[in-house]
C-alpha cells in the first residue's frame, strides 16, 4: 500500500432495536493523521466511536488494524491496540489526584504494592511532554476542564495509545485554551499519533485535520481533503441541503432602548456594568469564558444579586428580588446550561413549556392541563421542534432541539420584552444553528429586545447589531457592527489579561 | 413566527391510564391479598375489629400525606417521631396544669407547626446541608426537650381523659381519624395531582436548579412543606393522646421510618420528583392491616417489623427486576 493506513472501517452496519445507527459506512486513518469527524447530532459519529473503542460490536463490516483484521469483543481489545478515546466532559474522578486519574486501572504494582513514586514520576514526563503546568499531585476536581482534558489525554498516553479519538474537546474551552489544544494535537501529529477529531466548530477542524469524514443519518457522504472543500459545499454534506445564509439578521431599525444597566456590580465577579438595548436590537456581549458575561445577566435577572447599580426595563427601574420578579416584568433568561438549567429532563416537553406560566392559567390554584396543552404545541410548533408529542421526555431530544424548547418557554411567557440567550448554539449541530439564527431574527423583527451572550466569534459578528466585550469581569468596549472585526473583539477581550499574564 | 417545516406536534396524551393505575392497580391487588389473608387466618379480622384496631394506627397516615411532599420535593424529614413525642408531652401537661381542652388540643398542633417550621428554616437556610442530617438533628432535640419535660418519671398521663376521648369517638363503626384520614387524603392528593402547587413539587424534586430558574421560589416551598409535615405530626399526636391517654419517652418512637416506608411502598421516590400520594394512602393500609392481621394470630413483633421490612425491599426492587426482564429500547 503506497498510504501507510492505521486503521480502517469497512462497509460497518450497527443495528439498534429498532434503528439503523450506522448503515454501511467507511473510514480511513493514515498514520500520523490528524481526521475530522463530521456531521450533525444523531448522524452517528458516537456510535462509530463506540465501534472503534469496542463499546459496541458491529452488525456487518470489517475493521482492520495496521491492514489486518481484528474483531474487539471489549473495550480491552482496543486499548490493547492502542486505541483510547477523550470525552468532551472528562469522566475522571474529581477526589483522585492527576497520578491516580492517569493510571487509573493499570497502577505500576510491584509485589502487590502501588509504585507511588514511579507514577508519579511517570505522570510528570506525561505532564511535560504535553506542557502542562500543574502539578500530579493536585486533585482533579481543582483543574480546569482544560486541564482535566491534558490529564485524559496524558491518561492516553500512558497507555501508549497510538490513536487518540478527541470528542468535541474544544466546545467547553476558551479560545485560548483551544489554542494550547491545538499545539498538543500538532505535537502528538508529530510523534506519530494518529487523531480522530470530532468537532461542531469549523475552526477547529480548519487548523487541525489533513482530511474530513462526513456523516448524514447514519450514511457516510464522503471524505475531503481540508484545503481542498469549501465550507459551503462542507456543511451541505453534513445537513443535506444548501444553507443560503447562515446568519438571517434582519435589516430593524432600532426602536427606543428597553432594557439598561447601570454600574451592576457584584463583588469579586463583575464591576460597574452599563449597557443598554433597543427594541429589535439584537446585542452581542461576549469575551472569554470566565469574563463574568454570565454572571452579569444572571444578577440582571435575579438568579444572583448584585451589590449595587440598576436595572431598567421600558424606562422603569425594576426591583428583582428572585428570578420571577425578572420574568414577570419581561426579562427572560434562556441560561448556559440547557441539561441542568433550562430543562427538567425527566419532564415531557409540553410541562416544561409551560412551567413558569401554569400560574397564570390555573383557576384558583388548579392546572389547566388542556390550555397548557394546547399553548405548548403551538409555542413547540412555532419553534419547529423536532419531536413527536408534547409528551416527549426532554431528555430525548437533540441538543438543538433541547434549546428550542427553552425558546419555546420564554415566547410562552407574554411579559417578555427583553430575552437574554447565553450560549444558545452551544453543543448545537450547523443545521439546527441556523434554525436559531432564524428564530433569533423573528424575535428581533418582532421588537423585542435580545442579548446574546457567546464565545463563537462568528455568531457573534453575524448576527448583532452591536457588541459589548467584556474582560475581567469590566466592558471593556462596545463595537457597532460595521465596525466590529475578530481582531478589534479579540483586542478587547485580551485587553487586561495580557498585561497581568 | 417560524414553525417553517410545518411540522405538527401531537398535544394528545398517550393512554395514560393504563401507566398511573399499573403501581396502584398492584397495590389495590395486595391490599385484598392481605384481606383474604387475614380472613383466612384470624376468625377475628372482622370490620369492626380490625378499625378498633386501626385506631392507633390511623394518626401515623396523617403524617403520610406530608411526607409524601417532601419526599417528592427530594428532601426527607426524620424528625417527625420526635415532634409527635414533644407535642403530645407538653400537650399532657398543659392539660394537667388546667388549660381547657380545646386551648390544649390548639396547642398540640401548634407546638407541632413551630417544629415543623424550624426544619423548614434550618433546611431554607443552610442549603448545603443533607435535609436527613439537619432532621437528624432536631429529632435528637425535639426528643431531649420533650424528655426534659417528662422529668425524671419518663412519662406523663393525660388526667382529664374524658375530654381527649371525644377524639376517640366513633361513627357507626368508623372511628374520627378514620374520615379525618379520607378527608386529609382527599385534599392533599389533589393538591399535590391537580395544583400548580403540587407541580412545583415535582419540579423541584426533578431539577432544583431549573425550577429556581424557572421562576419557582424553591426556598419558600421547601419551609411550606416541613411546616405542612409539622402540623400534621401535631395533630398525630393530638388523636394518638386520645388513643393512649399520656405521652412517655418512647412516644412516636419510629414513626418517621413507618411513614416513610408507606410513602415507598407506594411508589414515592425517595429521590424526588416521582410518585403520588394514591398510592402512599393504599400502601399505609396495606401496611395497617397486614399488622393488624398477624398480630391478631399473636405474632410476635419484632418478626411483623422483619415481614414489613422485606415487604419494602422487595417493592422498591420491583422496578428494576422490571427493567432488567423487559430493557427499554437502547437510546443512540
Amino acid at each position: 500500500m503506497a498510504e501507510d493506513i492505521i486503521l480502517e472501517l469497512q462497509g460497518i452496519t450497527k443495528i439498534f432495536p429498532g434503528v439503523r445507527a450506522l448503515n454501511n459506512v467507511h473510514f480511513q486513518l493514515r498514520r500520523g493523521e490528524v481526521h475530522a469527524l463530521m456531521g450533525e447530532n444523531g448522524a452517528g459519529k458516537s456510535t462509530f466511536i463506540k465501534v472503534i473503542t469496542g463499546v459496541h460490536a458491529p452488525e456487518e463490516g470489517h475493521i482492520y488494524f495496521n491492514g489486518e483484521e481484528v474483531h474487539f469483543k471489549s473495550t480491552l481489545d482496543a486499548s490493547a491496540l492502542g486505541i483510547a478515546a477523550v470525552y468532551q466532559h472528562p469522566t475522571s474522578y474529581d477526589d483522585l489526584t492527576v497520578t491516580e486519574n492517569i493510571f487509573i486501572g493499570h497502577e505500576i504494582i510491584k509485589n502487590g504494592i502501588i509504585q507511588w513514586r514511579q507514577m508519579n514520576k511517570e505522570a510528570e514526563a506525561l505532564l511535560a511532554r504535553l506542557h502542562a503546568n500543574f502539578k500530579v499531585t493536585e486533585e482533579m476536581g481543582a483543574l480546569s476542564v482544560a486541564q482535566q482534558q491534558m490529564v485524559e489525554i496524558a491518561k492516553a498516553l500512558s497507555t501508549n495509545a497510538k490513536i487518540i479519538i478527541l470528542d468535541e474537546p474544544t466546545a467547553a474551552l476558551t479560545a485560548n485554551e483551544s489554542e494550547e489544544l491545538y499545539q498538543i494535537v500538532d505535537q502528538l501529529k508529530a510523534e506519530g499519533v494518529s487523531i480522530i477529531f470530532i468537532s461542531h466548530r469549523m475552526e477547529d477542524m480548519y487548523r487541525l485535520a489533513q482530511r474530513v469524514t462526513v456523516f448524514r443519518d447514519s450514511q457516510y457522504i464522503g471524505t475531503y481533503d481540508v484545503d481542498q472543500i469549501t465550507e459551503a459545499e462542507l456543511i451541505k454534506a453534513m445537513v443535506g441541503r444548501e444553507i443560503s445564509d447562515m446568519f438571517p439578521k434582519p435589516e430593524v431599525t432600532p426602536g427606543k432602548e428597553i432594557f439598561r444597566l447601570e454600574n451592576l456590580s457584584r463583588t469579586g465577579y463583575f464591576k460597574d456594568i452599563c449597557m443598554n438595548v433597543r427594541a429589535g436590537e439584537i446585542v452581542g456581549l461576549t469575551g472569554l469564558v470566565g469574563a463574568g458575561r454570565t454572571e452579569v445577566m444572571e444578577a440582571a435577572c435575579g438568579i444572583t444579586k448584585a451589590n449595587s447599580g440598576k436595572v431598567f426595563l421600558d424606562g422603569k427601574e425594576l426591583r428583582i428580588k428572585q428570578p420571577v420578579d425578572a420574568m414577570k416584568a419581561g426579562l427572560i433568561l434562556l441560561p448556559e446550561d440547557r441539561r441542568t438549567q433550562g430543562l427538567i429532563q425527566t419532564w415531557g416537553l409540553g410541562r416544561n413549556v409551560t412551567l413558569p406560566i401554569q400560574e397564570e392559567l390555573a383557576h384558583r390554584g388548579f392546572n389547566d392541563e388542556k390550555e397548557e396543552r394546547q399553548l405548548a404545541k403551538k409555542y413547540l410548533e412555532d419553534v419547529d421542534t423536532k419531536a413527536v408529542s408534547i409528551f416527549d421526555l426532554a431528555s430525548t431530544l437533540s441538543g438543538g432541539n433541547q434549546q428550542k424548547v427553552v425558546v419555546a418557554k420564554a415566547l410562552a411567557q407574554k411579559s417578555m420584552k427583553v430575552v437574554i440567550m447565553d450560549e444558545p448554539t452551544k453543543g448545537v449541530d450547523v443545521g439546527a444553528k441556523a434554525e436559531i439564527y432564524s428564530i433569533m431574527g423573528d424575535l428581533a423583527l418582532q421588537g423585542y429586545g435580545i442579548v446574546l451572550i457567546s464565545s463563537e466569534m462568528p455568531e457573534t459578528l453575524g448576527m448583532c447589531d452591536r457588541i459589548y466585550v467584556m474582560c475581567k469581569g469590566r466592558i471593556t468596549g462596545c463595537l457597532d457592527r460595521s465596525e466590529a472585526t475578530q481582531e478589534k473583539i479579540l483586542e478587547l477581550a485580551m485587553e487586561q489579561s495580557q498585561k497581568e499574564v | 413566527m417560524a414553525g417553517k417545516s410545518g411540522r405538527e406536534i401531537s398535544a394528545t396524551p398517550k393512554g395514560g391510564i393504563t401507566k398511573i393505575l399499573s403501581w396502584e392497580g398492584a397495590l389495590i391487588l395486595v391490599f385484598i391479598a392481605v384481606i383474604i389473608l387475614g380472613k383466612s387466618i384470624s376468625p377475628n379480622y372482622t370490620l369492626n375489629n380490625v378499625l378498633r384496631e386501626m385506631q392507633k394506627y390511623l394518626p401515623e397516615i396523617f403524617m403520610m400525606f406530608g411526607m409524601g411532599f417532601i419526599l417528592v420535593l427530594g428532601d426527607i424529614d426524620i424528625s417527625v417521631g420526635s415532634i409527635v413525642c414533644l407535642c403530645a408531652t407538653l400537650t399532657c401537661i398543659a392539660a394537667n396544669a388546667g388549660v381547657p381542652f380545646i386551648l390544649a388540643a390548639l396547642l398540640c398542633i401548634l407546638i407541632g407547626t413551630c417544629c415543623g417550621m424550624l426544619n423548614g428554616f434550618l433546611a431554607t437556610k443552610f442549603t448545603e446541608l443533607p435535609t436527613m442530617i439537619i432532621t437528624l438533628g432536631t429529632q435528637i432535640i425535639f426528643r431531649g426537650i420533650a424528655e426534659m419535660s417528662l422529668g425524671s418519671g419518663g412519662s406523663v398521663s393525660y388526667k382529664n381523659s374524658k375530654d381527649i376521648a371525644v377524639l376517640a369517638k366513633k361513627i357507626g363503626p368508623f372511628p374520627i381519624s378514620f374520615f379525618l384520614v379520607i378527608i386529609l387524603g382527599v385534599v392533599m392528593i389533589t393538591v399535590l395531582s391537580r395544583t400548580t402547587f403540587g407541580r412545583k413539587l415535582y419540579a423541584i424534586g426533578s431539577n432544583k436548579t431549573a425550577s429556581y430558574y424557572a421562576g419557582i421560589k424553591v426556598q419558600r416551598t421547601r419551609f411550606l412543606c416541613y411546616t405542612i409535615l409539622g402540623t400534621l405530626a401535631g395533630l398525630c399526636a393530638l388523636f394518638l393522646l386520645s388513643a393512649l391517654y399520656g405521652a412517655n419517652t418512647t412516644t412516636g418512637q419510629g414513626f418517621e421510618m413507618e411513614v416513610i416506608a408507606m410513602c415507598v411502598f407506594g411508589g414515592i421516590a425517595t429521590t424526588g420528583g416521582k410518585g403520588n400520594l394514591i398510592g402512599g394512602l393504599i400502601a399505609a393500609f396495606i401496611i395497617v392491616c397486614l399488622r393488624i392481621a398477624l398480630g391478631q394470630i399473636n405474632m410476635n413483633t419484632q418478626l411483623i417489623l422483619v415481614i414489613i421490612g422485606a415487604m419494602l425491599i422487595v417493592s422498591v426492587l420491583i422496578p428494576q427486576i422490571k427493567n432488567a426482564l423487559m430493557p427499554k429500547k437502547q437510546k443512540v
